[in-house]
């Protein structure tokens, strides 16, 4: 039971079949599948014009669908208009009506839609509690800071009582303080509504924290899906598992020797199990958080320091291994790294994650 | 600490020369746009003998009258009958131009269609053609159709002459308007007229208070097409008027009831422009997106 409009229904799901979109030739998404549970909250990450923005846009029928159906609730959608589809949007830049009140705002959907005046105004008048506006009900957008207007935006996608939500990097026009808390506010929400939302980021820290599942997208293709910490601990490629994490995952270029051997350069160090058997050219990848500095004994490969950044808690330390390629370590707070000091590194057997050439996982 | 003791210095005190500067400069020009208009309302109180002479003094020397006013109301049908068939013209004008360039500037900003930016491109270059160069043609036009010697025709010719800056003001209006408005307006159910009415209108209402009294000033002060067109005494505008009473009843020029003439014409365009001047100036997205 939510406390919003009282409506016990259950959430409803929705999924993509083999969806395409063209712009003219230019391809922009190809074949995505996808199944969202009711009452998930996925996140679509991706590197810029990936095609995240456009997806998302397709499942509010703003955009025409070029092949492929779009459910929800399992009543293909893919030929209605936006507003008979269930959803609600809310926009990076809040798009809010400038000649409205706020009251007027949130209301605006049920007053074209010709719902009854004392059902529309319990409605915004609900979502403003929600969303502590009831202050600012008879302001304009004009008269709010960016964050105020972005919950006028929430509201309105409220009030709508839609099936799915749909967020497309709301919270990016903010800045970092007030990003954190509206992130959080989004999360209460969610829990709050239990309703399907769908959120569109750059933010690794919205999307690991948000996330039920994260879909990351890269060139208009899934790459994976899966919760955070399927995506951080066990990625299906270089791709995945360098977008995922921060800083980066490290790659180094390494060989298989024998059954249980890698060679790291002029290092050798224990091979991790594979279902296959593996042997020749491999990449090794390691996060920086999984690194660290050998003890006397053990075998580690070397790094020269070029510079470190301390961070409070931890200090990022950015180097080369032999054959220049770069490498970075997070050390605990208290480890002197000066740049031209040469480092041994070593991690566990468990955090090393193999790829092939291609960069397909090998697990 | 002797900063927190001592006074801030109060800035509205001291004098700022640039302001000082400015506010002569803007008192001057103002003066200088300010001396014709108050010229034509002190002639116009002149005596009849009184505004046949030079022009210095400005104010009349034999005392006020409202003479001028009198025989300009005694011209032909009344004063308040020519006023109306140039309100109808004018109206009309401003009307008839919104309707049209908000149509057409929507539908250039926000639809494709073939040929789209060759079309755009042909309606804005007829602002190159003068447009006394067609008014033979426009004559042959409208008497075709039976519309010479009507005011509708006039409303028609006024509108066309408006239409190409018109709809380049509504077209860039509706540019200026961001997409993601229009997007969230049709998730929530908005679309086809309902859409530009409730939504799109609001959003532009400073383009179309600005094409609509420029409309109105322009078919308000337009003198020949009307020369040309009305023959009819029953059917002058206001400018064709002026000539008209120019040639009083003694055969001499009557200056006096053509600036009582032009005090007429005048004060309509003054409060419409006063009326209207703060929608003309207050852009209505601030605040809408970021
Ligand atoms: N109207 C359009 N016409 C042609 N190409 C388009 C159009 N809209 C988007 N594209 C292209 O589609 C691709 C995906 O765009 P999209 O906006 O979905 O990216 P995105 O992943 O949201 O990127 P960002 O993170 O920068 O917002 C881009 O290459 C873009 O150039
Ligand atoms: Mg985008």
């Amino acid at each position: 039971m939510n406390r919003m409009g009282g409506t016990a229904r259950e959430p409803a799901g929705l999924s993509l079949k083999r969806v395409h979109k063209s712009y003219g030739a230019h391809e922009v998404l190809k074949d995505i599948s996808l199944d969202i549970q009711g009452g998930e909250f996925v996140v679509f990450v991706g590197p810029s014009g990936c095609g995240k923005s456009t997806l998302l846009r397709l499942i509010a029928g703003l955009e025409d669908i070029t092949a492929g159906d779009v459910y929800i609730s399992d009543t293909d959608v893919t030929e209605r208009d936006p507003s008979d589809r269930g959803i609600a949007m809310v926009f990076q830049t809040y798009a809010l009506y400038p000649h409205m009140t706020v009251a007027e705002n949130m209301g605006f959907g049920l007053r074209a839609a010709r719902r009854p005046r004392t059902e529309i105004e319990q409605k915004v008048r609900q979502a403003a509690e929600v969303l502590r506006l009831t202050d600012y009900l008879d302001r304009r957008p004009g008269q709010l800071s960016g964050g105020q207007r972005q919950r006028v935006a929430i509201g309105r996608a409220i009030v709508r009582d839609p099936d799915v939500f749909l967020f497309d990097e709301p919270l990016s026009n903010l800045d970092a303080e007030l990003r954190v808390g509206m992130r959080i506010e989004i999360a209460r929400l969610h829990q709050e509504l239990r309703n399907t939302m769908i959120y569109v980021t750059h933010d690794q820290t919205e999307a690991m924290t948000l996330a039920d599942r994260i879909v990351v997208l890269r060139d208009g293709r899934i790459e994976q899906i899966g919760t955070p910490s399927q995506l951080y601990d066990d990625p299906d490629n270089v791709f995945v598992a360098g977008f995922i994490g921060s800083p980066k995952m490290n790659f180094f270029k390494a060989v298989v020797q024998g059954a249980d051997r890698l060679r790291l350069g002029e290092t050798e160090l224990p091979c991790p199990r594979t279902d296959a058997a593996i042997a020749g050219p491999v990449i090794l990848g390691l996060r920086p958080e999984d690194l660290r500095v050998a003890g006397p004994e053990e075998p580690g490969f070397p790094m020269e320091v070029k510079f470190s950044e301390f961070l409070g808690g931890t200090t990022y330390v950015y180097g080369e291994i032999p054959g220049g390629t770069g490498c970075t370590v997070e050390l605990e707070r208290s480890r002197q790294a000066r740049p031209g000091t040469i480092l041994t590194l070593t991690a566990d057997i468990a955090d090393m994650r193999l790829f092939d050439v291609e960069g397909m996982r090998i697990r | 600490m002797t900063g927190t003791l001592t006074a801030p210095t109060p800035r509205g005190g001291r004098i700022r020369y640039h302001r000082v500067l400015f506010h002569v400069t803007a008192t001057l020009v103002a003066l200088l746009f300010l001396a014709p208009i108050a010229w034509v309302v002190l002639a116009s109180f002149r005596q009849a003998t009184d505004s046949l002479k030079p022009p210095l003094p400005p104010w009349p020397t034999d005392g006020f009258t409202a003479d001028s006013y009198v025989r300009l109301q005694e011209f032909g049908q009344s004063i308040l009958h020519y006023t109306g068939n140039s309100a109808f013209v004018a109206i009309g004008t401003a009307v008839l131009t919104i309707i049209v360039s908000v149509l057409a500037g929507y539908g250039f900003s926000r639809y494709r269609f073939p040929l789209k930016g060759l079309v755009f491109v042909l309606i804005l270059s007829t602002i190159m053609i003068p447009f006394q160069s067609i008014l033979t043609p426009l004559f042959l036009l409208l008497a075709k159709m039976g519309l010479q010697n009507k005011l509708i025709g006039l409303v028609l010719i006024y509108t066309t002459l408006q239409l190409p800056f018109s709809v380049f003001m509504m077209r860039n209006a509706f540019d200026a308007v961001p997409k993601e408005i229009e997007e969230a307006a049709r998730i929530d159910g908005m679309k086809g007229i309902a859409m530009l009415t409730k939504v799109m209108i609001p959003l532009v209402k400073p383009g179309i208070v600005t094409v609509g009294l420029f409309a109105f000033l322009n078919a308000w002060n337009e003198f020949l097409a009307a020369l040309v067109l009305l023959t009819d005494q029953d059917k002058f505008t206001l400018p064709v008027l002026m000539t008209a009473v120019r040639y009083g009843r003694f055969g001499s020029v009557d200056w006096g009831a053509v600036q009582a003439g032009v005090m007429v014409m005048m004060i309509p365009c003054l409060i419409l422009f006063l009326i209207l001047q703060r929608s003309y100036i207050r852009g209505l997205t601030a605040g809408a997106v970021k």
